[in-house]
């Protein structure tokens, strides 16, 4: 692999510090992901700043209002097998059970993979439907960001020279959440999803009030529809809003129409299922 | 740029001086010269540098040296020598579940980790986990029957 330096902060503003120092200063994680695109020279830092050596930068913890806060060091699976997440966020540890493979899910980090802004993962777009959070700190303190405003594109997030994500938090739900995290893949069964749809339905008491559909990883960001008080009737015309509405990226996992049909089908079924659970 | 860690590799705790650009796979290959872990794809999908970190699986191709700081590596060669073999192995042994081989140590050693984790892994649970495992020979069936056979063991 090329050669960088590594640098090792211990505290957050001391990483901020040494992110501000330019371009090729880039802040390092689990590597999974990074690592690659350096072995491959398509990243050439002078300078890696190893984030993985933070204190206490991977705790997951649900406030008094509800709130579940995981910090950005927490690894994926971290994530998929905390108790807070599987009893207050359960799609998300689904959803992050089926990144990549167990050893990738031990490196990677949740806010290294928020940060990369690689439109081709589970994660992203199951935190856009719950309506997660992310906290930016940099040196002039901290700005908490919705994800959905935070992924630009692919590999382009809202971050600025010398900002780091800190945390992802996915606020209180008013009632409860059913439904689930649907993902498909052209390949075997570890590999990046050609489509990763959330469907979600959140209920007040046994009343539907609100149904999400999140798409992940077909367009360049995370598409995501809301529809209040749905109605069974409803939840096709959304997929196949969705599937309206999608941009697909074309690649060796699938052609554009070929991913959009998939929207369409896979946005059905995944809201059929949600609504099946929403009513038994 | 240099890196003085101390981790504990195989139960012998050591002192390295890393580099900056160094993975785990290569201080244990080319510095320690444990070469039981095999490089193959070295972006993490293949599973032939697989060691377990304080107990669980990663690839080691993609974990910079310098965070194995304080960590307890194992490797292949930590696991079991001939006539002092570790079960996993002497089940891989017993079932033939290899061919070539490139792929064991990894493959054991995930096995490793997933026993760690979940001592009685229904069938289902098992293929789930080793899904990252990639072997080119194609001994699959074996490797279960190898798994099987230890979890069905008391």
């Amino acid at each position: 692999m090329r050669d960088f330096d590594l640098l090792e902060p211990k505290t957050i503003p001391e990483a901020c510090g040494m992110l501000a120092a330019g371009e090729d200063v880039r802040p390092v994680s689990g590597g999974t992901a990074l690592l690659i695109l350096v072995k491959q020279g398509l990243l050439r830092p002078r300078s890696l700043v190893n984030l993985k050596k933070l204190e206490g930068a991977n705790a997951i913890r649900r406030d008094a209002g509800g709130a579940v806060r995981i910090e950005a060091m927490a690894t994926i699976h971290e994530v998929e097998t905390s108790q807070v997440v599987r009893e207050h966020l359960p799609v998300l540890a689904e959803a992050c059970h089926q990144v990549a493979n167990i050893r990738i899910r031990h490196l990677a980090t949740i806010g290294g993979n928020l940060a990369h802004g690689d439109h081709q993962s589970d994660p992203p777009g199951v935190l856009v439907a719950l309506g997660a959070e992310v906290e930016l700190s940099g040196a002039g303190g901290t700005r908490a960001l919705k994800l959905a405003d935070f992924l630009l594109g692919t590999y382009e997030t809202a971050l600025e020279p010398g900002e780091m994500v800190t945390a992802v938090t996915v606020p209180p739900v008013e009632g409860r959440l059913v439904g689930g995290y649907l993902k498909f893949t052209t390949g075997s069964s570890e590999e990046r999803p050609c489509a990763g749809i959330t469907a979600l339905v959140r209920l007040d008491g046994d009343r539907p009030v609100e149904a999400r559909l999140a798409v992940g990883a077909v367009a360049s960001r995370p598409l995501l529809l809301c529809e209040a008080d749905p109605a069974e009737a409803a939840l096709e015309a959304m997929a196949d809003r969705a599937a309206e509405e999608i941009d697909p990226i074309p690649d060796l996992r699938g052609s554009a129409e070929y991913k959009r049909h998939l929207v369409r089908v896979l946005g059905r079924r995944a809201m059929a299922a949600a609504w099946a659970e929403a009513g038994s | 740029m240099r890196h003085l860690i101390n981790a504990n590799v195989n139960g012998r705790e050591r002192e390295l001086s890393v580099k900056s650009n160094q993975t785990l796979l290569e201080v244990l290959r080319d510095d320690l010269r444990l070469k039981g872990t095999r490089e193959g794809c070295s972006v993490g999908v293949c599973g032939s540098c697989t060691v377990l970190v304080d107990g669980k699986p990663v690839s080691s191709c993609l974990m910079l040296a310098s965070n194995a700081e304080g960590k307890e590596v194992l490797t292949i060669e930590g696991l079991g020598q001939a006539g002092n073999l570790d079960p996993v192995q002497q089940a891989f042994l017993d079932h033939q579940a290899f061919q070539c081989g490139f792929c064991t140590p990894g493959m054991i050693m995930a096995v490793k980790g997933l026993l760690n984790e979940n001592a009685k892994p229904d069938e289902a649970e098992v293929r789930d986990y080793l899904s990252g495992n990639i072997c080119r020979c194609g001994t699959y069936v074996e490797v279960m029957a190898a798994i099987e056979d230890l979890t069905a063991k008391p």
